[in-house]
């Protein structure tokens, strides 16, 4: 129930990297999703594409690694690794 | 094309479903929209081809702070439709698990939500480190409400053990012992918390809100009786639909409820006191008086003081209950379920929760309809925002917003749990 808000955190957070780094385009975001995170990577892929039309990131590659340890202690978490920005 | 990959490494979190817009010009406030955008969940979609007994399991999801009250609108409302009547120490039991929620939901708010904004904390826990003693209360406080829908739910949220017809199993009465020395601490710390909140600092504000809420002979309402509102509304719970309805409008996902034709009105705390202060035990009209409330209550920011009546209630309520349970013989009485239509509201935490079905002869949800408080209050807290600001005009920006927060947070919504507050964006010129 809470996709679109991760979303918008998610996004958030790409922009401020990318006004940091002075990027005026993201080329790519890799995204790890615990086993017991509140999202699966098709549901990343479809809120990605309306959260993300209009900003820095439109059209950017999304890597999605699917982690399967349920024991493991970010298992429930969303984790940004990188962002792949324009030079 | 070159590029270059930032390391981040950063948890995504779940973020504001709210935000608040408000429009001034000068000294007029021209716009005001209360914007929900968490999406829809469907809950009525995929009720649809289900099991008439799964519609208490199902609707509890829809809330981790109020399950009971989706447990009891789905559960009374299959009964309704089956002809079902369920009395005695059952009913009791459906009384006191409902006391176990109001107590847990009304002191997490009281307590984590809402006292902050008075005492000039940003949150619980700031509040901690500068009133531990309270924050201890509070926690224990709540700590009784959740035992008791341990003990009776199976678990102490999205519990388990509410069945149409009863529960699947019930305690025994020495079950029960334990909590009663327990529910009379929590009465006590109840009592100490209408008067430390009665103390707040108020701002001057009273509009002219049309009340509704359940209405029954002789109890306070959790389960039973008729919607009655301070304009004269007086129907049974069958006629919900013929009264209210539910309006989509572009700025949020969640429906706008209204007394028809389009009067906003007012559910919850606030709406159940000023409508039954009568049924009231003596304890809780005492303190009430004792607060300063006695001809009622009209100021949405002293919701907080009627929140902390209605705990002593419902503590006092368990207590009652406890000391008179004898187990029945079953824990559930028959179910034949047969074509019908079945109508219930109840009194969540959060005000009315009405839920409706249409089930086929097979015993198969055909059609789902349920309107939770939040949606009902809606536009009535985006008519309190017109009035309230303003009043306020002259404060700065981030104290208006400080304000407006707070005016949104009396009516305890359930946006507020998923996070302490919703983006405000205050356009003025």
């Amino acid at each position: 129930m809470h996709e679109a808000s991760l979303m918008k955190h998610l996004m958030r957070k790409i922009e401020s990297v990318a006004r940091e780094q002075n990027a005026t385009r993201v080329l790519g975001i890799s995204v790890r999703l615990g086993a017991r995170s509140h999202m699966s990577a098709s549901h990343v892929r479809d809120h990605f594409a309306p959260a993300s039309a209009g900003t820095v990131a439109e059209s950017a590659e999304l890597k999605i690694e699917v982690l399967t340890d349920t024991s493991d202690p970010h298992a429930q978490e969303i984790l940004i690794e990188s962002v792949e920005i324009a030079e | 094309m070159k590029s270059r990959t930032i390391k981040v490494d950063y948890l995504a979190r779940v973020e504001g479903e709210g935000a608040l817009f408000v429009k001034i010009r000068g000294d007029k406030v021209e716009d005001v929209k209360l914007k929900i955008f968490e999406p829809p969940r469907f809950f009525e979609a995929f009720l649809r081809g289900r099991r008439y007994s799964e519609a208490p399991d199902i609707t509890a999801r829809i809330c981790g702070i109020c399950p009971i009250a989706y447990q009891m609108s789905a559960v009374h409302a299959m009964e309704d439709a089956f002809g079902i009547k369920v009395e005695g120490p059952l009913r009791d039991l459906r009384r006191l698990i409902y006391c176990g929620e109001w107590i847990e939901s009304h002191v997490l708010h009281i307590y984590m939500l809402h006292a902050p904004d008075f005492l000039g904390v940003p949150d619980a826990i700031h509040l901690a480190r500068e009133h531990p003693q309270i924050v201890q209360r509070g926690l224990q406080l709540k700590k009784a409400g959740n035992e008791i829908v341990t003990l009776l739910g199976g678990r102490e949220i999205h519990p388990i053990n509410v069945r149409v017809g009863g529960f699947y199993r019930v305690p025994t009465r020495s079950e029960l012992a334990p909590l009663l020395e327990r529910l009379k601490w929590a009465r006590d710390a109840a009592i100490e918390t209408v008067r430390w909140v009665a103390r707040f600092p108020f701002p001057e504000f009273e509009p002219d809100y049309t009340f509704v809420s359940l209405r029954h002979p002789g109890e306070y309402p959790f389960n039973e009786g008729r919607l009655v509102s301070n304009r004269g509304l007086d129907i049974s719970v069958r006629e919900y639909d013929d009264h209210f309805t539910e309006e989509h409008v572009e700025h949020s996902n969640a429906l706008h409820s209204v007394l028809k034709p389009r009067t906003p009105y007012f559910v919850g705390p606030l709406a159940r006191y000023n409508l039954n202060f009568d049924r009231l035990s003596p304890v809780a009209q005492e303190e009430a008086r004792a607060a300063g409330l006695a001809d009622g209550c009209l100021n949405p920011f002293q919701s907080i003081i009627v929140r902390s009546v209605e705990t002593v209630q419902a503590c006092d309520e368990a207590v009652r209950l406890i000391e008179r349970y004898e187990r029945p013989a079953e824990p559930s009485v028959p179910v034949h379920p047969q074509a019908a239509r079945g109508y219930a509201c109840t009194e969540a935490p959060r005000g009315t929760l009405y839920h409706r079905y249409r089930i086929d002869e097979s015993g198969t949800i055909r059609e789902a309809k349920i309107v939770p408080p939040t949606s009902q209050n809606q536009k009535t807290i985006e008519q309190d925002l017109w009035q309230f600001i303003p009043q306020h005009l002259e404060e700065s920006h981030d104290k208006l917003r400080w304000q407006c927060e707070q005016a949104i947070r009396n009516y305890d919504p359930c946006i507020s749990c998923a996070t302490h507050f919703l983006k405000l964006d205050l356009d003025r010129e």
